[in-house]
């Protein structure tokens, strides 16, 4: 194995494949911070280039490009609220509160850091487990999936602070806008009200431009102030600041990235339940959930290291397999077939250098990300500080040529402007946009995933399914911590009044 | 001294002034070389013109690859200024052929994708298609018809299509919704005389093959190509081939209408031939003469230009043309053929709502 690993690190150590890495990077960090294009996007359009080059070359371009798309989503998420993508969403919930407090820099240094710390853990993670994928892969199945998404559903309570009822009522109302479209059981429309447009459903990066980062903007156009306004908040945090935060949070780090690699290969999970998976394991796992959703900065680090080690693991149903675990690894299989390179079980013991220059090109291709990253942070932290009337238009247009980009329809323009208003009304009157989202992400890979597990194994599924009753009781525990932890804090606190 | 190099810098930098004017200047010319080099197909009706390919799936999927491999040969032998590619994924492809059902006289937009859709979407009762003719499109051309074959995973106890039949429960078979491969299993299972249990709501191929591989389910219905790879790695064990031809590399593998009853026959081989329309060009049913003929001429000249085959065959994307005169004939013939399969299809949505 020793020598598959050397042998895929040197396959990288040609002047074309690191060029093509700095350019797939630098293009990817392009691509990641516009809204609505995503590493999907971004290597359909790198892919016509690819043939003719080195086989390391081309997946570095590719896989880099990919991956630098990660931070590239977290930056506009952090600075504007607006998520580049569906994987960016979990950052707007703690790096924007973060930004309007004065501490972008730090924001955006603790997100570049984490996602690094994660890339680099999990190919570790990936290299040592290799053996194990194919089982691991076969072992799981929907049941398991749905105890993923149950997981992400637990997440909501964290957003209903003032009122369950106003958080449960934003997490339905987003369920019922994911349910617009086909259904994914029977093919049956629903909510479409005969419109074309609709069978499609509602696109989820559109909705999140809409609620999010179109909403932001009108609040910022009525206050006619900019997100973060110099005079009364400075920017004081610092770069150094960030990172730090990120090596001294080391075991959200680990578990953040391990939950990231475990996602990644199962196939059809998607990054942005990811995203949210590891935000609900940073708020379970603190000792003070209540400063989650106002600024804290586990609740950046987290989502980047579990989305920078998701990669590693989406890789796996590609290279085991030859079966795509996603769009973007759909993507990579077509440049496999031109390189020449056949996927399936034969990749994880013949060619194994293969698959360790794509480890190797996460690792690299992360730190190439952090470098450049947290050299441009200072630049990119002045830009909330942006006067609205500059900052509305111009984030506005961006927003919109996104919502546009994202599936090429002009009805999603008009999408994303009523989900706008939505939001922005939703913030007005307290109701979580964070749970509507929520609900809209989960609740079709919910009712997918319980449908399957019904269906093959009958209503005592969670008997017949051992790994996925395991994980069900891993998600009683997790969801019930805060509050044991909360019982335990009052009782302590109770005990030390009453004590004379 | 200082003058001079000023002088220097200037004069290098008028130089390259002049030929950024002259390299903007004659880039038109250049880009329009390819048309003007080859002759046109279709009489250069779409000579400087936009065409638009609606490709019915997403941009990883294989109609994808398909289109994007024709683009720059439909622009090469059409003389077309842009031949340009929107994805319209939704509805198993129904979205994108009730969008090119409704286009607007003159509309310069075609759709590419799965013909079988056009035809078995309605005779289910599907709800999205109930306004289609698939008759009244028009049919300009078949870029590849890939055979369909029934996998069983590697390692499950099903090793023959005869298994299957003599199995004492339902064949477990899981589906992405009801697309062209769901109504060929309900087809297949009622000529064969065994029970279909369809578990619906996985995502795609990816996600069936997979749940195959892991024996969640028996078995399931793909293209030849993404079969291949886990067939050659024994993840997948190929055991009845719904086409006409049999695979040259496979003669092993039965061929559903020679084993089916007599009585059976004629539906199955019905569906067969629904099948092998496959990836097509087609254009709205109010499209003009001309450009129906036009754009037929151009999809055929691509199709048969050497460096097309030359990359189709390097990219394991081989085309099976057949011209849309022939196409046309064929789906109109089909439409009154196929309605043996009505009920078939009808029994097998309502089993699964």
């Amino acid at each position: 194995m020793i020598e598959a690993i050397l042998a895929g690190l040197t396959a990288l150590l040609t002047p074309q494949a690191l060029l093509f890495m700095l350019i797939g990077v630098v293009y990817g960090l392009v691509i990641g911070i516009l809204p609505g294009l995503g590493g999907v996007v971004a290597m359909a359009l790198l892919l016509p280039f690819t043939y003719g080059f080195e086989t390391a070359a081309t997946l570095a371009l590719l896989l880099g490009a990919h991956i630098a798309t990660i931070w590239g989503d977290s930056v506009t998420s952090i600075l504007f609220s607006v998520p580049g993508s569906a994987k960016g969403l979990a950052l707007c919930f703690d790096g924007y509160p973060m930004t309007k407090k004065g501490q972008a820099k730090r924001a955006l240094a603790a997100s570049a850091t984490g996602a690094l710390l994660g890339g680099i853990i999990g190919a570790i993670f990936l290299a040592l487990c290799i053996p194990l994928i194919r089982p691991v892969i076969l072992a799981l199945g929907p049941s398991e999936y749905l105890m993923m998404a149950l997981w992400g559903l637990t997440v909501i309570a964290t957003f209903s602070e003032g009122s369950l009822m106003k958080g449960l009522t934003a997490s339905v109302l987003g369920v019922l806008v994911a349910f617009i479209g086909m259904d994914v059981v029977t093919a049956t429309p629903r909510f479409t009200f005969g419109s074309e447009f609709l069978m499609d459903g509602i696109s989820f990066p559109v909705a999140m431009i809409g609620l999010f980062a179109v909403s932001e903007m009108m609040k910022l156009a009525i206050k006619g102030t900019p997100i973060v306004d110099r005079s009364l908040v400075k920017e004081e945090s610092t770069v150094w600041q960030g990172v730090q935060d990120a090596f001294r949070h080391w075991w959200l780090v680990a578990r953040s990235s391990l939950l990231g690699l475990w996602i990644g290969v199962l196939p059809g999970v998607g990054a942005s339940v990811a995203g949210l998976a590891a935000y609900a394991q940073a708020v379970q796992t603190s000792k003070t959930p209540e400063r989650f959703g106002k600024g804290a900065v586990e609740g950046v680090i987290a989502p980047d290291a579990t989305m920078g080690a998701n990669e590693g693991g989406g890789l796996m149903p590609t290279l085991a397999f030859g079966i795509p675990g996603g769009e973007s690894m759909a993507i990579l299989l077509v440049a496999f077939i031109g390189l020449g390179v056949v996927p399936g079980p034969d990749m994880l013991t013949k060619n194994l250098d293969l698959v360790f220059s794509m480890v190797w090109i996460i690792v690299i291709a992360n730190i190439a990300v952090t470098v450049i990253g947290l050299g441009i942070t200072p630049w990119l932290a002045r830009l909330p500080s942006l006067q609205a009337n500059l900052m509305v238009p111009i984030v506005l247009a961006v927003c919109f040529v996104g919502a546009y980009a994202t599936r090429g329809h002009i009805e999603d323009v008009v999408v994303a402007a009523v989900f706008g208003i939505v939001g922005y009304l939703m913030d007005k009157y307290h109701y979580s946009r964070a749970n509507f989202v929520i609900g809209m992400v989960l609740a079709v890979m919910i009712e997918r995933n319980l449908h399957i597990s019904l269906t093959l194994y009958g209503r005592d599924f969670l008997l017949e399914r051992p790994i996925a009753l395991a994980m069900l009781l891993f998600v009683l525990v997790t969801a019930a911590l805060p509050f044991v932890r909360n019982w335990r804090r009052k009782r302590r606190q109770a005990a030390g009044a009453a004590a004379p | 001294m200082k003058n001079k190099i000023e002088n220097a810098v200037e004069n290098e930098v008028e130089k390259t002034r002049r030929k950024l004017m002259f390299a903007g200047a004659m880039a038109p010319v250049v880009m329009s070389m390819p048309g003007r080099v080859f002759a046109q197909a279709g009489g250069g009706y779409y000579k400087d013109k936009v065409i638009i390919i609606n490709v019915a799936g997403g941009a990883s999927g294989g109609h994808t690859r398909f289109a994007r491999l024709l683009q720059p040969y439909l622009q090469k032998h059409s003389g077309a200024r842009e031949v340009r590619i929107v994805n319209m994924p939704g509805g198993g492809g129904l979205k994108a052929a009730n969008h090119i059902w409704r286009v607007k006289p003159g509309s310069p937009e075609i759709f590419f994708g799965n013909v079988s859709t056009l035809l078995l979407a309605p005779l289910a009762g599907s709800p999205g298609a109930q306004s289609l003719d698939p008759v009244k499109f028009n049919y300009l051309g078949r870029v590849t018809s890939e055979p369909r074959v029934l996998c069983v995973g590697g390692k499950s106890a099903i090793k023959t299509i005869q298994d299957v039949q003599k199995l004492k429960r339902p064949f477990v078979y899981p589906s992405q919704g009801t697309d062209e491969d769901f109504y060929t299993m309900a087809v297949l299972g009622d000529a064969l005389g065994f029970k279909v249990k369809a578990v619906t709501g996985y995502e795609g191929n990816a996600d069936t093959s997979l749940a195959v591989i892991k024996g969640d389910g028996d078995g399931h219905i793909t293209g030849w190509s993404e079969s291949l790879g886990p067939i050659r790695s024994g993840d997948k064990n190929p055991i009845l081939m719904v086409t006409s031809q049999p695979s040259p590399d496979y003669p092993q593998i039965p061929i559903a209408t020679n084993i089916v009853p007599a009585a059976k026959r004629a539906t199955v081989q019905a569906m067969a031939t629904i099948l092998e329309t496959h990836r097509s060009y087609i254009g709205p049913p109010n499209m003009d003469p001309q450009a129906i003929a036009a754009f037929r001429a151009v999809v055929t000249a691509a199709l048969s230009d050497p460096e097309l085959l030359a990359e189709s065959k390097k990219n394991e994307r081989l085309v099976s043309p057949m011209d849309g005169v022939t196409q046309q004939k064929r789906i109109t013939e089909l439409a009154k053929s196929s309605a043996s399969l009505a009920p078939i299809l009808v029994a097998a949505v309502k089993d699964i709502q």
